[in-house]
């Protein structure tokens, strides 16, 4: 494993102004300009969290429904620019935050290889020559020439999961999507993480599955109610994860952030 | 301005895949696709010929070329406008999820439209004969009339891509407003026949100066045909270009990033 940090996430704070009711028209906000309502406030879905991946880690991050885990993750792939704080992150990126974001149901699985390809940041000529690999890795035969409204789910997602891995970024973040597909195909996305790994790749995968922390993570990160409580081996954060977890299981369902 | 420019060369080739993509989805499932974008102005021309010339008895000669000449880049400012506040809006579930810089929307939708206004001049060069008038060198002008009006309408455009992430009312009003101001702008009738005392409403009107440089060349004025327009109304056209896209972009720019709060 090499020792260059790749990631550097230094105290970073993400806020959201959360508007309760939003004035989604110009009539609210008319009418609560007159009654002098503002009910806005910040929340604090990640506060002042600081860690560092190396280049060829593989990274899990657990915890609760709206612990966190995926502001963290989107912070790292520059969804969000973080209310305070500093991200740093070297080489190319590519973000599996949820699987097809940037398909379009109407455009065919090759054109949305291609604008997919595209919004990750890849020139039309580099997309062209990986298209036929990731039609293979996708298993997705004929069908790559019919809008992708009509794929069924596990197609779209073994696309989608294609087109990210596909194009060889040095970084991959992923957001709890390792459920794609039937059993063959999940072991194939772990093969082709491994492989990542391998080839000194770095990935942040955030999950809720026990054993792809253990199996696939060389460290991980506890999140709860948006600060870090622990950060180091797997096996250790998942018991702890068991143990805040235990007391309190009607949280897990209300935490819900509006956004992640 | 300098990171406007880098991040539409650096991705122009998503911006010209996402602006086909609009043209494709526009036209899908439709029996002639394309050919409505050079069917459309053809069939509004009939019906405002109709109306103009025959019913209201409006006294412009050539009418038809006349009213086009302006009508096309209207629309392509409008319709942009129209896609442009939606073009945000429309993207939320890849802004919230890829990083990707937001300025490609509004241009994009830009885009687009200008390519559906170049595929409308075709019917403008069978109806530029049909109609017995003929084509002036002066058409040479009309690249020139091209870049001021898309940097104008690029600048509305990211206006109205901003506004409607904070309200959507937005996406009426624009409607709204353009209906407004497609009266208050002489396309379909010719300046000198709005009321002397109100002509000033011109001078205020921006879009004016962009389109003289499409009726002059085309058309002319005042029975004169083939003209190109006057320097002063050149720099006009090129300084409200200007001052709406500065002005738009920098709006876009200072909230760009509280976007995905608000998609």
């Amino acid at each position: 494993m090499s020792s260059n940090v790749v990631i550097t996430v230094e105290n970073v704070t993400q806020r959201y102004r959360v508007i309760q009711e939003r004035p989604d028209t110009l009539r609210e906000l008319f009418t609560r300009f007159f009654r002098h309502e503002s009910e806005v406030y910040d929340f604090e879905a990640v506060r002042d969290v600081s860690f560092k991946v190396r280049g060829g880690e593989m990274l899990g991050i657990v915890g609760r429904n709206g612990s966190g885990k995926s502001t963290l993750l989107k912070v790292v792939a520059g969804v969000f620019r973080p209310t305070t704080g500093k991200v740093k992150v070297t080489g190319t990126i590519a973000p599996l935050i949820e699987l097809g974001a940037g398909f379009h149901g109407e455009l065919t699985g090759r054109e949305n290889i291609l604008i997919n390809g595209l919004i990750l940041g890849y020139s039309k000529k580099e997309m062209l020559s990986r298209e036929q690999s990731i039609i293979d890795f996708a298993e997705i035969g004929d069908f790559i020439d019919v809008p992708v409204k009509q794929y069924s789910s596990g197609m779209y997602m073994r696309l989608a999961f294609a087109v990210a891995t596909e194009v060889d970024p040095d970084i991959l973040v992923i957001d709890e999507i390792l459920a794609v597909g039937d059993f063959a195909f999940q072991q194939k996305c772990k093969e082709r993480l491994l492989d990542f790994r391998r080839r000194n790749k770095t990935i942040l995968l955030v999950t809720h599955s026990a054993s792809d922390v253990t199996e696939l993570c060389d460290r991980a990160i506890l999140m709860d109610q948006g600060n870090m409580l622990f950060d180091g081996h797997p096996e250790e954060a998942l018991a702890m994860y068991k143990s805040i977890s235990a007391p309190e299981p009607a949280l897990a369902a209300t935490a819900d952030l509006p956004m992640a | 301005m300098i990171e406007l420019i880098h991040d539409v060369y650096r991705y122009r080739e998503l911006i010209w895949a996402l602006a086909l993509k609009d043209l494709k989805i526009r036209y899908k499932r439709s029996f002639l696709g394309f050919l409505w974008a050079l069917l459309n102005p053809l069939l509004m021309m009939i019906v405002l010929t109709l109306v103009f010339s025959n019913i209201l008895r409006a006294s412009v000669p050539y009418y038809a070329v006349f009213m086009l000449s302006t009508l096309l880049p209207w629309l392509f400012f409008a319709q942009s406008l129209a896609y442009s506040a939606e073009a945000v809006v429309g993207n939320a579930e890849l802004i919230k999820k890829v990083r990707v810089p937001k300025s490609v929307f509004p241009v994009a939708a830009v885009v687009s439209n200008m390519i559906n206004l170049l595929l409308s001049f075709v019917p403008l060069l069978l109806i530029v004969p049909a109609t017995g008038m003929s084509f002036f060198w002066t058409w040479i002008y009309l690249p020139v009339a091209m870049i001021a009006l898309t940097i104008f309408t690029l600048g509305a455009s990211f206006f109205f891509a901003t506004a409607n992430v904070y309200y959507r009312d937005i996406t009426h009003i624009v409607q709204v407003v353009l209906n407004v101001w497609f009266y208050l702008t002489p396309i379909i009738y010719a300046e000198t026949q709005f009321p002397a005392q109100y002509r000033w409403v011109f001078k205020l009107n921006p879009v004016v100066y962009v389109l003289h440089g499409f009726r002059l060349p085309i058309y002319g004025a005042n029975g004169q045909y083939g003209l190109l327009p006057q320097m002063s109304s050149v720099i006009a056209s090129f300084v409200c270009g200007f001052a709406s896209l500065i002005i738009g972009f920098w709006i876009f720019r200072k909230y760009q990033d509280e976007f995905v709060f608000y998609v």
